[in-house]
């Protein structure tokens, strides 16, 4: 791993991802990131939070999968938010199973993720609770301060407020485009860019 | 999401449901925003293909009220008329008919339902079975009846946590055996409370429709449809006189349960239908004379007890075969109905029972309005009679989830589908999403504070103090536009506010080519990199490098596909003059909006008739013209009351 | 594509203890991570089988913090916060009381329970981010929804559950046992996952 600012605020690595050197990421082991992913100041990953039980012994042929959390590219995981695998009793043990992030994840600052999958292009507000084995697909905007129960499903071009989450409205045909977080990756790390007009 | 409470509430589009709690939030920071008028809302421009005339600029209606005047094109749109909060929306909401180049808003586009599914589950519901089934999930999916939030299915027995339980439909999941209930991971409710398990963790919808609160069987529509059936036929051939007694044994269990809505009116139903028979063939019925003529003193004039009313009020209700239009001219009277059997049901006015329970539990154990709204009309089928009765909590039944839709968009004039997404659930993808945002320019509007300036909050906006806004435009379309804007010089409403677009009038470049932007960006950065720099700030607040000031007719700064201009603005002052008190303030008075009219002028090759085409390499083509106008509402902020 | 962020750092943990090193009472059967935070003067006591989790903080500045049997105090929650009303502050003497969490407590991912005899009964799960004010006393196997605040002084019935922005109920699932065992068999899994250093903090 080069880093090539010696003392920059971001470790940058070699598949674009900016980490901030105040970010908290315990067992780093076990979180996978897809690239070009944003991790600010203070965001916290629990990486340690392993699933114990593996799904089925038969395909244990492979080394097991210790992946805890797994984060798509172009995510953006604000100041003070923290992602933790979801963790329940299965068959009489407890596990913790892994957390998915799809691509164009935003997280807003102080949130706490502890959902299932997150798909592509999410939009997470500030001080958002998202419960256990919560499935978040595409296109969804959780508007501030939600409180998603846990095993809420919430389906694609929802627009969702309120404690508990509930559906208030739909993306727009032309929300879409507003998701994508290109520009805003562009903006932080050590050399940030300036926002395009 | 939309700044102004009024307009989240659309109804068109804030799907109905900002509740108590999730409207209870204070008022954000106030961000700047556009809303575009749709054309639809304006009746003399909605058909018209060319864009209504431009209003003078600088031109200014004292009196704002009559702008509702279709003919009138030269009074400047008011954003504060009642109706303008039904056709003002943000850029993302607008869709765009490429066959009437016109702008197209979610209250005037023709919807079309492509798919039907369930949110929680995510299957497919075929639109078939929407007439027999309804048009919510009938498989394992509720909502819980107290809070709204997801219920989950699970193990009585053993179920460990409720916070970690297995998702419905994952019979994995689940290893312990039954009962089954359904229990809500946000509250805590659980079905137990209203005395409801199930025997099998999968289809509980029909399961609950088998079961009244408190554990209780109950008939489904179905059942009670071929137990009628029966019913008809065990009695249609030997049902002569009205002895009740005949069939009493039939329903002998059902007389201990309180005779329900739908149980009432097929007894009912069944009752009058006899009689009429009766009536038709053994002219006035034996019982006539006994209840007849006490309820003929009543309503005699009426004759509500005669088989031809009768027979025309069944008719009216029910879509029975019509009994012999020949006892039309019949003049009779028949008894009523005397049991539960034929459909009496005696009011039960005694409500020690309910006051006696209010006064257990209190309030907590009534339902509140919106959960008793939440409460779908169906789920009552076969319980007793709601009407006049405190609701209690343990009167509450899951909700089953209300289906959602994916649906297609069509152009209101021309027909054309403007937007249409795949029927699959789990596909994201559209094949047709002509979006207003890919035709016309977006703008995007921060503070212009400049090294001099004084203001500490740019955003909060000073009575009498001249604030600057820098407005950026930039063009989606592969064509260089021209763009003239206009405004009002003072904004409506009772406290006017000075408007100055210093430069209505610049072209913007074309949208070029992805590439082109990678490698022209360079250059143009390193050339303008200090105003790039301080654009950049967060909303133009840390912009202290600008060298230059705003001026008249001069464009602020200019980019590969966008321009930037100033407005500057006088905010009014919230008194009047001539009183040293403070009005009262309307909602939203004291937020400055500004009306302004767009206008977009292009060329397009007259073959390629879509705008949004790559401009033809082929040069002989002559150039169509092309225009497009609208109005549009810039909220800048609001002017504070001191001062 | 898809590869670790740093294969040679184990974890980045900034250093962030400060102020005064408490007095502890751990049970030897006790799993607190190296990066949990305990700050005060007063007394810290954390009894059989708890856990404290990563860049959790006891502050027992406000009095002493008791700690029951299988509890679990998550990461970045706070036990023991001087608030901005109900709190003494720095300064009491050793016997104050700061907050006391019965058996079976959990508390969530940044919730935070302030100092000045503060009482958390049996089986309570706070949830996410929750607030509880000094000197509330919430009662046995209550549920507090993420984001819940209670007021300083407060009182909370046992089997209260606190949802949608401050309504209550009352649990009638009859669950705490089978509550409590989950969170046996969630202790036992996470001290299998979370490096315990109690010597650390003794």
């Amino acid at each position: 791993m080069s880093r090539r600012p010696p003392r920059g605020e971001y470790i940058e690595t070699d598949t674009g991802n900016k980490v901030a050197r105040k970010a908290t990421l315990v067992g780093t082991q076990n979180i996978m990131l897809g690239g070009k992913t944003v991790i600010m100041p203070e965001a916290m990953i629990r990486g340690d939070l392993v699933r114990t039980l593996q799904p089925s012994p038969s395909s244990s042929g492979a080394a097991p999968n210790n992946t805890a959390v797994a984060i798509g590219r172009y995510c953006f995981l604000s100041r003070g938010c923290c992602l933790r695998p979801p963790g329940r009793l299965y068959k009489g043990l407890f596990t913790y199973m892994p957390l998915r992030l799809g691509d164009h994840v935003f997280v807003g600052p102080g949130s706490v993720v502890q959902a299932a999958t997150v798909g592509n292009y999410v939009h997470i507000g500030a001080k958002v609770a998202i419960g256990e084995f919560a499935i978040i697909k595409d296109y969804v905007r959780i508007l501030d301060d939600t409180v998603v129960p846990p095993n809420m499903v919430i389906p694609s071009f929802s627009i969702v407020a309120g404690q508990p989450a509930r559906v208030i409205g739909e993306v727009p045909e032309g929300g879409h485009e507003a998701f994508e977080l290109r520009e805003l990756y562009k903006t932080v790390g050590n050399n940030p860019q300036p926002a395009p007009v | 999401m939309w700044t102004r409470g009024v307009r989240i509430n659309h109804p068109s589009i804030a799907a109905s449901v900002l509740e108590e709690n999730a409207a209870a939030v204070m008022a954000p920071p106030f961000t700047p925003y556009t809303f575009i008028q749709c054309p639809c809302s304006d009746s003399s421009t909605f058909n018209r293909r060319s864009p209504p005339s431009t209003p003078t600029t600088h031109h200014h209606h004292s009196d704002n009220d009559d702008n509702d005047d279709d003919d009138d094109d030269e009074h400047p749109f008011d954003p504060r008329a009642p109706r303008s909060n039904y056709s003002l929306y943000p850029l993302e909401y607008l869709l765009y008919c490429e066959d009437c180049h016109q702008i197209r808003c979610p209250r005037c586009v023709a919807e079309e339902i492509v798919t039907y599914y369930c949110p929680s589950c995510l299957f497919e519901v075929p639109s078939s079975n929407l007439k027999s089934e309804g048009n919510r999930c009938t498989r394992s999916c509720f909502q819980c009846p107290v809070c709204i939030g997801p219920l989950s299915v699970t193990s009585l027995e053993s179920h460990p946590d409720p916070n970690t339980l297995p998702v419905p439909d994952n019979p994995s999941a689940a290893p312990h055996g039954g009962p089954y209930i359904l229990i809500c991971s946000h509250c805590a409710w659980s079905s137990t409370e209203v005395g409801i398990q199930f025997d099998k963790p999968n289809s509980i919808h029909a399961q609950l429709a088998k079961l009244r609160n408190g554990g209780n069987p109950r008939m489904t529509a179905k059942e009670r449809k071929e137990r009628r059936k029966d019913l008809a036929q065990s009695l249609g051939s030997s049902y002569s006189s009205s002895s009740a007694s005949g069939y009493t044994g039939y329903f002998a269990d059902e007389l201990d349960l309180d005779l329900d809505l739908e149980t009432q009116f097929s007894n009912l139903k069944l009752f009058y239908q006899s009689q009429l028979a009766n009536a038709n063939t053994g002219g006035v019925g034996s019982g006539s004379s006994a209840s007849g003529s006490g309820a003929g003193g009543a309503f005699g004039d009426l004759g509500f007890t005669s088989p031809t009313s009768l027979s025309r009020i069944l008719n009216i209700y029910t879509s029975a075969s019509s009994q012999d239009k020949k006892a039309k001219s019949r003049i009779g009277t028949m008894r009523e109905a005397l049991d539960s059997d034929e459909g009496l049901k005696i009011a039960n006015l005694d409500e020690s029972e309910a006051i006696a329970k209010l006064h257990a539990e209190g309030h907590p154990g009534t339902v509140s309005t919106s959960q008793l709204l939440n409460q779908t009309p169906q789920l009552h089928l076969g319980e007793p009679h709601l009407h006049g009765r405190s609701r209690f909590a343990s009167e509450l039944r899951p909700i089953p989830y209300l289906l959602r839709t994916k649906r297609s968009k069509r152009c209101p004039i021309c027909r054309h589908i403007i937007s249409k997404p795949e029927a699959k659930v789990l596909t994201t993808r559209f094949r047709i999403r002509l979006v207003a945002g890919s035709y016309i320019p977006s703008i995007t509007i921060r503070p212009l504070s400049l090294p001099n300036a004084s203001t500490p909050d740019p955003s909060a906006l000073r009575p009498s103090k001249p604030a600057q806004f820098v407005l950026t435009f930039k063009n989606p379309i592969f064509e260089p536009v021209k763009i003239t804007l206009a405004t009002p010089a003072l904004t409506p409403g009772r406290f006017p506010s000075k408007v100055t677009v210093l430069c209505p009038q610049f072209d913007i470049d074309a949208n070029t080519d992805v590439w082109d932007e990678v490698l022209k960006d360079g250059d143009k950065r390193r050339k303008k990199g200090e105003s790039m720099d301080s654009a950049s700030g967060a909303g133009g607040v840390g912009g202290g490098q600008h060298q230059h000031q705003p001026a008249a007719g001069k464009i602020w700064e200019r980019g590969r596909n966008w321009v930037s201009i100033v407005v500057e603005v006088v905010p009014a002052s919230l008194r009047k003059p001539s009183q040293d008190e403070m009005p009262v303030l309307k909602e939203d008075e004291d937020l400055l909006e500004i009306p302004m009219f767009v206008r977009i002028e292009w060329e397009t090759d007259a073959m390629g008739d879509e705008v949004g085409a790559v401009s033809g390499k082929d040069r002989d083509l002559p150039k169509l013209k092309r225009e497009l106008a609208y109005w549009c509402v810039l909220g800048l902020g609001r002017v504070s009351d001191q001062g | 594509m898809a590869a670790p962020s740093s294969s040679k750092r184990h974890s980045i943990l900034p250093p962030a203890q400060a102020g005064p090193k408490p007095p502890v009472q751990f049970s030897s059967s006790i799993t607190i991570a190296d990066s949990a935070i305990l700050i005060g003067t007063h007394p810290i006591t954390i009894s059989t089988e708890s856990v404290i989790h990563p860049r959790a903080q006891l502050n027992s500045l406000g009095g002493r913090i008791t700690i029951g049997r299988r509890c679990i105090v998550h990461e970045r929650s706070t036990v023991g916060a001087v608030g901005t009303e109900g709190g003494r502050g720095a300064g009491g003497t050793a016997e104050q009381s700061g907050v006391t969490l019965g058996d079976y407590v959990t508390v969530e991912v940044g919730a935070s329970i302030e100092t000045g005899d503060t009482v958390v009964g049996e089986g309570t799960n706070i949830g996410v981010g929750s607030k509880i004010g000094g000197g509330a006393v919430v009662g046995k196997h209550c549920t507090l929804t993420p984001y819940t605040v209670v007021a300083a002084g407060d009182v909370i019935p046992d089997y209260t559950v606190i949802y949608s922005n401050g309504l209550r109920r009352q649990d009638r699932r009859g669950v705490a046992e089978l509550r409590n065992k989950g969170q046996a068999r969630q202790i036992e899994v996470l001290k299998r996952m979370i490096p315990s250093s109690p010597a650390k903090f003794q």
